[in-house]
């Protein structure tokens, strides 16, 4: 157990081994380690940024559904006023036209009505006149007796 | 055998490196020629298991590690492992060195804590294993004809490279060496002076300064080494003792030391694993002393 050149031999290895640690063997190990700490870091923090816009297309889509909602039911109300508007405008036309229709109808016929009231009683007036020449001979003429012709004819 | 075996020359036997050296009849490893080999001699067992160990961590470390980022899922197995240890380096050295950068300090401290803790785990293996595979294959290698390989139980070999105070010392030493290049090199030569001499009687006292400050210098490097080996020589020692209940004594002692032999292993892993993190600890501690310009 003499103290003796080993503890030289021993110094220098150890110095050549720190050495070779210190040169080869540390640095590769540390920037291997350094770098996976960083893409682990950087992947978190894009993990969140991803978490964020998440969030907020959530909360645009929502949004966007919320407007498009509110636009179709408007729509739909303004389609139902209006259909409801055109249905009583349609039905209110018809109303008018069946009016005109029924007044043109009733004035023609009274027209004819009255047409043919005139007519009967020329003819019932020209029946009674022949007949009453007939009887009569010839004293009676329709000129000398318009008068009571046109009597007879109004009490007809 | 050889040698007659006893409890003394068993736990010598565990207790001494194979040492490697020169003499004045050229280069050994005979034990018995240790005293001629003088300072330049090498305990070629721990040099051996330590450099091994280095190698390991290295080539654990290289391997099991992507060369790119995999983007397509979580790492797993040894590269967590792996990750887990830097962090863990990253830990302390942060809160250690808080602000100062510094890019050599982190992979020391890892390159210290895992060797350290790789070395310090050879004490598991159990205490006679490697030694006699060690004597067996050297004796197969070099076999009759060299003198002082005379049987494999009495090849020499120790596995645990941190029992050893020159691997200890060693790793304190550099550790040393690294703390005076920076403090030189980051608060200058002459705050580094000034450092050592006007503190804590200010200038008129500059030799007891000098003495009281290189005594707490000094101090350092070696209370490092000798904590680790302290502590794992003990470890040891008592893996051996109770590995001689076992091979020594009747066969109740023996059932006695089985379960000893396991609570001891158990309780080991304990201080194998908190002495390498103090090793680390105190390195950066060092280290970051080196770094601090201000006065205290």
């Amino acid at each position: 157990m003499n103290i003796n050149a080993t503890l030289l031999a021993q110094a220098v290895v150890m110095i050549v081994f720190v050495a070779i640690c210190w040169r080869y063997i540390y640095p590769p190990i540390l920037s291997v380690m350094q770098e996976r700490e960083k893409r682990i870091s950087d992947g978190l923090e894009a993990a969140k940024k991803a978490d964020d816009s998440l969030e907020e297309a959530k909360l645009a889509f929502d949004k966007e559904l919320n407007q498009a909602k509110a636009e179709a039911a408007d729509i739909l109300e303004k389609a139902n006023t209006r259909a409801s508007q055109i249905v009583s405008d349609a039905s209110l036309k018809a109303e008018a036209e069946a009016e005109k229709i029924m007044v043109s109808a009733s004035t023609s016929i009274e027209n004819e009505t009255n047409k043919a009231k005139e007519e009967l009683r020329q003819q019932m007036s020209d029946i009674i006149i022949d007949t009453t020449q007939k009887i009569l001979g010839d004293e009676i003429s329709k000129e000398k007796h318009e008068d009571i012709l046109k009597k007879a004819a109004e009490e007809l | 055998m050889a040698k007659e075996l006893t409890t003394e020359s068993y736990i010598e036997h565990h207790l001494t490196n194979l040492t490697c050296g020169k003499t004045p009849e050229g280069w050994t490893c005979d034990p018995y020629k240790v005293e001629q080999m003088g300072f330049w001699a090498f305990h070629v067992d721990s040099l051996f298991w330590s450099i091994f160990l280095g190698g390991l961590f290295i080539l654990f470390f290289k391997i099991a590690m992507p060369k790119k980022i995999n983007t397509v899922s979580a790492p797993t197995g040894a590269q967590n492992f792996i990750e887990m240890s830097i962090e863990f380096v990253e830990d302390n050295v942060q809160s250690l060195f808080g602000s100062v950068k510094n890019t050599l300090i982190a992979p020391l401290a890892l390159t210290v804590f895992v060797w350290i803790l790789l070395m310090n785990l050879m004490d598991l293996v159990p205490v006679d294993f490697l030694p006699v595979l060690a004597g067996h294959i050297a004796y197969a290698v070099a076999g009759e004809g060299v003198e002082w390989i005379k049987n494999p139980e009495s090849f020499y070999f120790k596995v645990v490279p941190t029992t050893d105070p020159n691997i200890t010392l060693g790793m304190a030493f550099a550790v040393f060496v690294l703390t005076i290049y920076y403090s030189i090199t980051v608060k200058g030569l002459r705050a580094f002076i000034a450092e050592l001499t006007l503190h804590p009687f200010g200038k008129w006292l500059i030799p007891v300064n000098f003495v009281l400050e290189m005594v707490n210098f000094i101090a350092k490097p070696i209370s490092l080494g000798l904590r680790l080996f302290g502590n794992l020589y003990a470890g040891e020692m008592i893996f051996i003792l109770i590995a001689l209940m076992l091979f020594f004594s009747s066969i109740p002692i023996g059932i006695l030391g089985f379960g000893l032999h396991l609570v001891w292993a158990l309780f080991h892993i304990l201080i194998v694993a908190l002495q390498a993190f103090i090793f680390m600890a105190l390195t950066i501690a060092y280290l970051a002393m080196a770094h601090e310009t201000e006065e205290h």
